[in-house]
């Protein structure tokens, strides 16, 4: 049937092959993902045998942190092609109301996480339907004004702690395992992120938000509701983000706006998303375990962290430049992608 | 009465300035489609090169106008060739210009963070804290020349663009791209020397920089945030609105420091934006844009 529609012409020859390839060994990348889940899962039980293992759970958590933030980005930077640049102000928005709560009453961030997860949606629904009513380069703009406008906003409310922020309490918990919660709690913002963007790319909304990429005109000709589902997307892509700002806040026993709501943050983020692929299901989580490590051997070996931004912005330029894919799409493009990294 | 308009005053000179920061953001933006980040950033560069010309061979930041412009003008043309030659005619173009200068403001952010550490600095030539009256209305030196360059560079700007062929070029070019070459206007060079424009004017709000702002390399985040805001304010890729977005946030800034408290001015910025995409997305003298 679609081979005759293509001979006749109406169907590109890629087109035909996309759609009649026998689809590839799904279980193989199920069975990897469980695999990579369960030895996370137990991670935390090797501490007595496991020299570094306050570093290594660190630099773990750390990692599952930047998978959650650069899924969640990838959402709508990468789907609908929207960039946001301001995507660090619901890290903070997340922090702070979890912070308020244990500060002033004792509320453990955990119980609360995922209130700073639905704030952060509140807000990205709030400043969507300002924003995203225009198309174009507007909405970017706004990202960044809006991350500068929480940072004033912050710094000047004294409730908030104003610029020194809130000093919070340590868990109650054994010195040995206070890093475990915080290891789990990141655990479930990363799983949580991955399948909301797995879903999101499997759903008929995730084909209206790539179609907005791809022509937003074209696509709103073709009945879909553009300006609502760009919303949802924004507000979408602000959970997790929140949920891991909470967690974060905890795990540093401190939030402060300038930690925070900074730019560089949102920078992080979209060069992970970038790297690893955007518009991809499992780039940003190669992206993010990529640039952690490349972040952590800069640190050790050239010990600035300025030396570090460099790195990072000339790897953004590189990528845009030569591999705008980033690693999973230009991998699929030459079909030298594992299977077990093609989720889409 | 007077108090307002004494700030008024102030905020008219800092618009003023505010202007010549956003010109060559909103120029970027109109014949090239370029959303600049990294404006902010080579401001701040060109203010690092003032600063230091002023402190070891004490040359007057204004005075380094002179050689910041070509040399920034020769600095963005490179840019162009190297960078944004090879991302013409990409799909999602826009995006793709963002994504470019995002990582360009990254890098050089860092690069001088590296070289310049991160404290803040400001040059300080005699005229900095003077003041002269006109009338009962203070006046402040510094701001008053600086203002007066500006208003100079940008009647340059304006006649240049009005009364040159290149400037037709890049007028024409500002106003349909493809319609442009059709009647044979090189685009691409247009293209080059649009951003060895913006660039040079980048060099020299640097120089003014240098002297009415402190600055440190982290500091670009912020401007560029202000900048762009009063870009979209006025209209994407007008000059006209870049101008009169300025001059009204300069005053709007001015007052809401006087009325709330040092530190809040730049929330007259972001309010602006907000409430312009509310009311009339396209700024006060934009087109509708295409995507």
């Amino acid at each position: 049937m679609i081979e005759d529609r293509a001979a006749a012409g109406e169907i590109e020859p890629d087109v035909v092959e996309a759609v009649t390839a026998p689809k590839g060994p799904g279980k193989s990348r199920w069975a990897v993902a469980a695999v990579l889940l369960l030895g996370l899962l137990l991670l935390p039980l090797g501490r007595p045998f496991l020299d570094s293992y306050n570093y290594t759970i660190l630099l773990v958590t750390n990692g599952l942190m930047w998978v959650a933030l650069a899924s969640s980005w990838n959402i709508l930077g990468g789907y609908s092609g929207y960039i946001s640049l301001g995507h660090a102000v619901f890290l903070g928005v997340g922090g702070y109301v979890a912070a308020v709560p244990l500060y002033y009453h004792g509320v453990s961030p955990f119980l609360t996480a995922l209130v700073g997860g639905l704030a952060a949606v509140v807000l990205g629904l709030a400043v969507g339907l300002i924003t995203l009513r225009t198309r174009g380069p507007a909405f970017i703009i706004s990202t960044i004004a809006l991350l500068f406008m929480f940072l004033l906003l912050v710094e000047n409310f004294d409730y908030l702690g104003g610029t020194a922020g809130l000093p919070l309490p340590v868990v109650d918990l054994p010195q040995d395992w206070l890093k475990a919660p915080f290891f789990y709690a990141m655990l479930i913002a990363a799983v949580g992120s991955i399948l909301l963007s797995y879903r999101v790319a499997h759903s008929k909304f995730g084909l209206g938000l790539r179609a907005i990429a791809e022509d937003e005109t074209k696509a709103e000709v073709a009945g879909v509701p553009t300006r609502l589902y760009k919303i949802v997307a924004f507000a979408l892509s602000a959970f997790w983000v929140g949920v891991a700002g909470a967690i974060w806040g905890y795990s540093l026993s401190f939030v402060r706006p300038s930690l925070f709501f900074t730019v560089a943050i949102s920078a992080q983020m979209v060069l992970m998303a970038i790297i690893g692929g955007r518009g991809t299901v499992a780039g940003p989580v190669i992206g993010a375990a990529l640039i952690v490590a490349v972040n952590e051997f800069s640190l050790t070996q050239f010990g600035s962290s300025e030396i570090n931004i460099v790195i990072s912005g000339a790897l953004l330029v590189t990528v845009l430049l030569f591999f705008p894919l980033g690693i999973v799409g230009t991998l699929r493009a030459k079909r030298w992608l594992p299977a077990f990294l093609d989720w889409d | 009465m007077t108090d307002i308009i004494q700030v008024s005053i102030f905020g008219l000179l800092l618009g003023g300035v505010y202007a010549l920061f956003a010109s060559g953001l909103t120029l970027a933006f109109g014949v090239m489609r370029i959303v600049n980040l990294s404006h902010a950033v080579f401001i701040v560069a060109a203010a690092y090169v003032a600063y230091f010309a002023f402190e070891e061979l004490g040359i007057d930041p204004l005075l380094s106008v002179l050689y910041l412009m070509p040399l920034f003008f020769l600095l963005g043309v490179g840019v162009y060739m190297t960078f944004f030659i090879r991302i013409e005619g990409s799909p999602r173009y826009v995006e793709m210009t963002v994504l470019l200068t995002f990582g360009l403001a990254i890098m050089t952010e860092g690069l001088l963070g590296w070289r310049f550490t991160g404290i803040f600095r400001q040059a300080k030539p005699s005229y900095l804290t003077d003041a002269f009256f006109i009338g009962d209305f203070l006046v402040p030196t510094g701001q008053f020349y600086a203002a007066v360059l500006s208003l100079v560079l940008l009647s340059g700007l304006w006649g240049f663009l009005r009364f040159t062929r290149t400037g037709y070029g890049i007028r024409a070019t500002m106003q349909n791209r493809s319609a442009a070459q059709l009647v044979g206007v090189n685009v691409r060079r247009v293209s080059a020397i649009s951003y060895g424009i913006s660039a040079a004017f980048a060099g020299a709000s640097g120089a003014l920089m240098s002297y009415l702002f402190p600055f440190f390399p982290f500091r670009h985040w912020q401007w560029i945030a202000l900048l762009l805001a009063l870009v979209v304010l006025g209209g994407m890729g007008s000059l006209k609105g870049a101008v009169v977005g300025a001059l009204v946030l300069g005053v709007a800034s001015s007052l809401v420091v006087d009325q709330i408290g040092p530190g809040w001015g730049p929330m007259a910025f972001y309010a602006a934006l907000f409430g312009i995409l509310l009311v009339r997305p396209q700024g006060l003298f934009g087109k509708e844009l295409a995507a």
